[in-house]
């Protein structure tokens, strides 16, 4: 019985080795026969920008740039970052890869540059880049956050108007809690820690960075630290949102999902994320739904932007001429930048580009108060998303997001959330 | 003479580590004549080293180029600054294990990671033992409960973390049936930081349970039930014939599930990445080992994140040795 | 006493109901479309539905069966492997009775005890320089490698219970040391395989990270590497998930029962038989 057993468990291996021998192990390094180079290009997958979007945009490419040959790899989950920190360390790092923060690898020489000669088509070539040396290609833009609402709670909260101020946010605050739905909707449960930053981002924005543009450099050259005057009014003001129980733990323990979800269900009012949200809710939610931007203490317009996210080439690519030529080209295909804006809402940052049909209203609204920013108020960076020079330590946002946690659980207070913040800091810069 | 065997055999099998083998056997087959004369003595040196190098020696090469040369290796660069974002490395002497002994969030990783192998150890140990008394029967049954038992130890630990997930969340299963039976503000299983350890060690207990349930039926079913009946007829009630019999002849059972679960809980990475990021909020849940990978892959500081590696193996090896010690002492005395 | 012999029986089913409570989630939402498993999770299917394994099944990325293929070709071959090697080498250690055997075994079990992870850099440039980075059989020797210690571990304890008469008497008759093996002793290590083969097949089954870092990103994953993909952050169709999470456990399963019989006596060095 047990030799049997044994015998047809080695067979059915073998078969099956056979069978996959072709399938697995396939090279990834050089050129095939036909002289084509092979190069590898690192995606990630959700529910929007799935495998089939991703490989049209490559073939669409492929046309454009003959003599490629992509052999497409998907990040096993969200963090595509610590996936391609972790290839890089076992000396895999993909060829060119998608919206991953070069920060690190950059330094470390393992991304090739692009000069501003072949960026021409870019509105802003030098945004995230380190010192003006450009590792990535800031294709994308996206504003982080906004503050996306329900008409229907606003209503029945009897808010008339959007906030504008910081103390009509207050108002608009204590109204809705009244009538028994979360003011605002901060999510971070399970693996999904990261999500948690938005509503902190937006008063850094406002608070910290519209005062001072330049208190991420400070912080680099040591000149200041987050026990900043500024900073800390920025966290106590959270701090205010979370003690008038605005910002909930309840809603803080659902994941980015789950937490999305809920919101589109009618649970909360607000709902503080970045314009990517734009392009979730269905059509008849859209309706529902408005945005207006995180509001400032004297209601100036100030919007957290972030432009950057594109293609990176890695400098010990097979070709890495042609990697480069094959990614200047895929960030400029009119339709794959279409396909960013309608399933990812991406703003696309290219002087050469229109905007296509069938974009939500969100999306538009979302795109038009980013345009107003441009022209009639502040653009900020957005805290923890810069990259290049300067920018937070690779790891540090994972950090903030903790106590952010703690904060909204009431395990520490505002001086033990700086505390926290500058040690760790330190530990990573020294 | 039967209880003598099946305690010496479990002895045997388990302490192999530690213990040699019973020394009478052993001198009998010696003492089968087999050589005289160098030509003699030389040849079988050289089958000596043949059967050396077909039987060890491709196991041996396998392990040191793949685990003790990486271990080694590892340990080396925890005397390191090596950061993969920087191309210049330099010595820097104990000053890793000096900051990671009086940094607050390696402690607590290291408490984490002691308290769950605790609660893993001592829970599927005891849950373990009382479920295989309640299935040392025979029938098609206790058969079958039996690999219902068995069935979380082969699922893979994420698969088992999403499956909990969906029960434990704030508005999960759990706390669902809580509320519509009358309680008004469950707990957050996995969002209230003094909780979520708990949640996690139990849901490892819960994968690993079937192990012991299955090492210790077999161990049940080695002792001889003459002894059981003896004692039941010297008037000794169930529990006094559990302490005085069963128990001690379950030590080497015991030890070998406590050596497993050790191993396994040391190193707990899936569950904590799966189910709180670490978190709710600063290193609530963080593990050893979740706080090297962060360190090594997210941070990418290597040479920090090898100096946690090496006080791991160190505190590990400890503990093993300890309760190795410990447990096969036990087994000697009875 | 026989009065209450009921008892057991409706306790351990009360128990074990209690115990499967998660599986039966698991296993009924399978069954169900995703919008059922979230509005009621404990529901029998009443409507059973198909869907979700056809989902999975007929992925277009072909994400399961590539996965399932390498999953089979990497466990089949590193624990068929691991098991010939652990049990000569476990044998000669035994055998040869050197002081030198148990030293080493203690040093292979603390390999167990680290996690994977932290030696996967040192591993990864131990493979390149051998040529073996990016390829399956360099992700079975790093399973070979880390497991092994665990399979010695199991075989030198079971290696002792067995008399050395036999092997002794081959020996004699003039068998080599290796025939004699092979012959008279491996048979006799059925349950320690059994149990050696089961653990193994689990735990490399199971292995994410492995895969995920030896084998490269553009060698094709394994399903349990898949059940991470379709986890994913924005995981919003359970019945999916759950469908692949079944689909990816049931050779395991299979692979359990097959061997399960023989596999309890081989972890307690043949306590059982006596």
């Amino acid at each position: 019985m047990f030799k049997k057993t044994i015998a047809a468990v080695g067979a059915g291996v073998a078969a099956v080795a056979l069978l996959a021998g072709c399938t697995a192990g396939a090279g990834s390094e050089g050129t095939d026969a036909s002289g084509d180079v092979t190069l590898t290009f690192l995606t990630f997958e959700t529910p929007n920008l799935d495998a089939a979007y991703w490989d049209e945009t490559i073939e669409r490419t492929n046309a454009i740039v003959p003599g490629v040959k992509i052999e497409r790899l998907v990040a096993p989950n969200n963090d595509r970052d610590a996936y391609a920190r972790q290839l890089d360390s076992t000396g895999e790092l993909p060829d060119i890869m998608v919206a991953v923060n070069p920060t690190g690898l950059a330094e470390a020489g393992k991304l090739a540059e692009f000069s501003e000669d072949e960026l021409e088509n870019w509105i802003d070539p030098t945004s995230n880049s380190f010192d003006g040396t450009i590792y990535q290609l800031p294709t994308n833009t996206q504003t982080i956050p906004n503050m996306y609402y329900s008409k229907a709670a606003f209503e029945k909260a009897g808010v008339a108007e959007v906030p504008q101020t910081w103390d009509e946010l207050l108002a608009a605050s204590e109204k809705v809690k009244a009538a028994g739905i979360t003011p605002i909707v901060v999510n971070g449960g399970g693996a999904d820690t990261w999500a948690n930053i938005y509503a902190l981002d937006g008063l850094i924005g406002t608070e910290v960075y519209a005062k001072n543009p330049d208190f991420l450099a400070q912080l680099a050259s040591g000149d200041t630290d987050f026990s900043d005057p500024d900073f800390v009014t920025a966290v106590t003001k959270f701090k205010e949102l979370i003690d008038k129980g605005y910002v909930s733990p309840t809603t803080l323990s659902k994941t980015y999902a789950e937490g999305q979800e809920a919101f589109l269900a009618g649970d909360g009012a607000m709902y503080p994320m970045g314009s990517w949200f734009s392009v979730a809710p269905d059509e008849a939610a859209q309706e529902d739904l408005g945005v207006f931007a995180w509001p400032s203490d004297d209601g100036s317009l100030i919007m957290p932007t972030y432009t950057g996210g594109g293609l990176s080439v890695s400098s010990s690519a097979p070709d890495v001429d042609k990697a480069k030529e094959w990614a200047l080209a895929w960030s400029q295909v009119q339709e794959n930048n279409a396909g960013g804006v309608l399933n990812d809402g991406l703003f696309v940052a290219l002087k050469d580009f229109t905007v296509p049909e069938g974009t939500t209203k969100l999306y538009d609204e979302s795109l038009a108060l980013y345009n107003d920013a441009v022209e009639n108020g502040t653009v900020v960076t957005v805290f923890g998303n810069e990259g290049g020079i300067p920018s937070l330590p690779s790891g540090f946002n994972a950090e903030v997001n903790a106590a952010i946690t703690d904060l909204v659980n009431g395990q520490t207070d505002v001086d033990g959330f700086i505390d926290q913040l500058n040690q760790k800091y330190t530990e990573l810069t020294q | 003479m039967a209880r003598r065997r099946a305690g010496e055999e479990w002895t045997v099998s388990i302490s192999s580590t530690t213990r040699v083998a019973p020394t009478r056997e052993r001198d009998e087959h010696r003492a089968t004549p087999r050589s005289n004369g160098v030509i003699r003595r030389g040849l079988r040196r050289w089958q000596e080293a043949g059967t050396f190098a077909v039987f060890v020696l491709p196991s041996l090469a396998v392990f040191t180029a793949i685990v003790f040369v990486p271990i080694v290796w590892t340990l080396a660069i925890g005397f390191t600054d090596e950061r993969a974002t920087r191309p210049e490395t330099s010595f820097i002497g104990f000053d890793n294990f000096v900051f990671l002994l009086t940094n607050p969030s390696f402690l607590q990783a290291l408490g984490n990671t002691l308290l769950i192998t605790a609660i893993v150890v001592i829970f599927t140990n005891a849950l373990g033992l009382a479920i295989a008394l309640m299935l040392h029967k025979s029938g098609w049954l206790y058969n079958l409960l039996r690999s219902v038992f068995f069935t979380p130890v082969i699922l893979s630990a994420v698969i088992v973390s999403v499956i909990w997930r969906s029960i434990l969340v704030d508005d999960g299963l759990l706390n669902t049936t809580l509320r519509s039976i009358g309680v008004t503000d469950p707990p957050g299983w996995l969002s209230d930081p003094a909780i979520a350890i708990y949640s996690l060690s139990s849901i490892m207990v819960w994968q690993m349970l079937g192990f012991a349930v299955v090492v210790y039926l077999a161990g049940l079913a080695g002792i001889p039930t003459e002894l059981e009946e003896a004692a039941s007829i010297d008037g000794a009630g169930p529990l006094a014939r559990f302490r005085a019999i069963t128990w001690p002849l379950l030590a080497p059972s015991l030890t070998i599930t406590t050596v497993m679960l050790m191993i396994s809980s040391f190193k707990v990475y899936d569950q904590v990445a799966v189910l709180t990021n670490g978190g709710p909020g600063s290193g609530s849940t963080a593990t050893i080992a979740f706080e090297v990978i962060q360190t090594a892959f997210v941070e990418q500081r290597t040479g920090m994140a090898s100096a946690m590696a090496g006080i791991m193996l160190i505190i590990v090896a400890a503990a093993n040795l300890i309760v190795l010690r410990v447990l096969q002492r036990r087994e000697v005395t009875h | 006493m026989h009065r209450f012999t009921w008892i057991r029986p409706i306790l351990a089913v009360v128990v074990a109901g209690f115990f499967f409570l998660p599986l039966y989630i698991a296993i009924v939402n399978v069954f169900k479309p995703s919008s059922e498993v979230i509005a009621s999770p404990l529901a029998l299917p009443l409507q059973p539905t198909l869907d979700n394994i056809i989902g999975v099944a007929t992925r277009p990325d072909g994400l399961f069966w590539s996965g399932l293929a390498n999953s089979i070709q990497l466990t089949g071959v590193s624990m068929v492997i691991t098991t010939l090697l652990a049990a000569m080498c476990a044998h000669y250690l035994v055998r040869s009775e050197k002081a030198w055997g148990r030293v080493l075994l203690g040093i292979m079990l603390l390999g167990l005890m680290i996690p994977p992870a932290v030696i996967m850099v040192p591993i990864t440039r131990i493979l390149r320089e051998i040529g073996l980075m990016a390829t399956v059989p360099g992700a079975i020797l790093v399973n070979v490698g880390y497991y092994l210690p665990f399979a010695v571990f199991v075989f030198m304890g079971f290696v002792r219970s067995i008399p050395r008469d036999l092997e002794e008497a081959a020996w004699v008759d003039g068998a080599g040391k290796f025939r004699t093996f092979w012959q008279i002793v491996f048979p006799l290590l059925r349950p320690a395989s059994a149990s050696v083969l089961i653990f193994l097949g689990v735990w490399i089954w199971n292995d994410f990270l492995t895969p995920l870092l030896v084998l490269g990103p553009g060698a094709g994953n394994t399903v349990t590497v898949g059940i991470y993909r379709s986890i994913g952050t924005y995981l919003r169709d359970y019945g999916a998930v759950f469908a692949f999470m079944f689909l990816a456990t049931i050779p395991v399963l299979i692979f359990y029962l097959l061997f399960q019989k023989h596999f309890v006596r081989g972890l307690t060095g043949g306590a059982t038989k006596g």
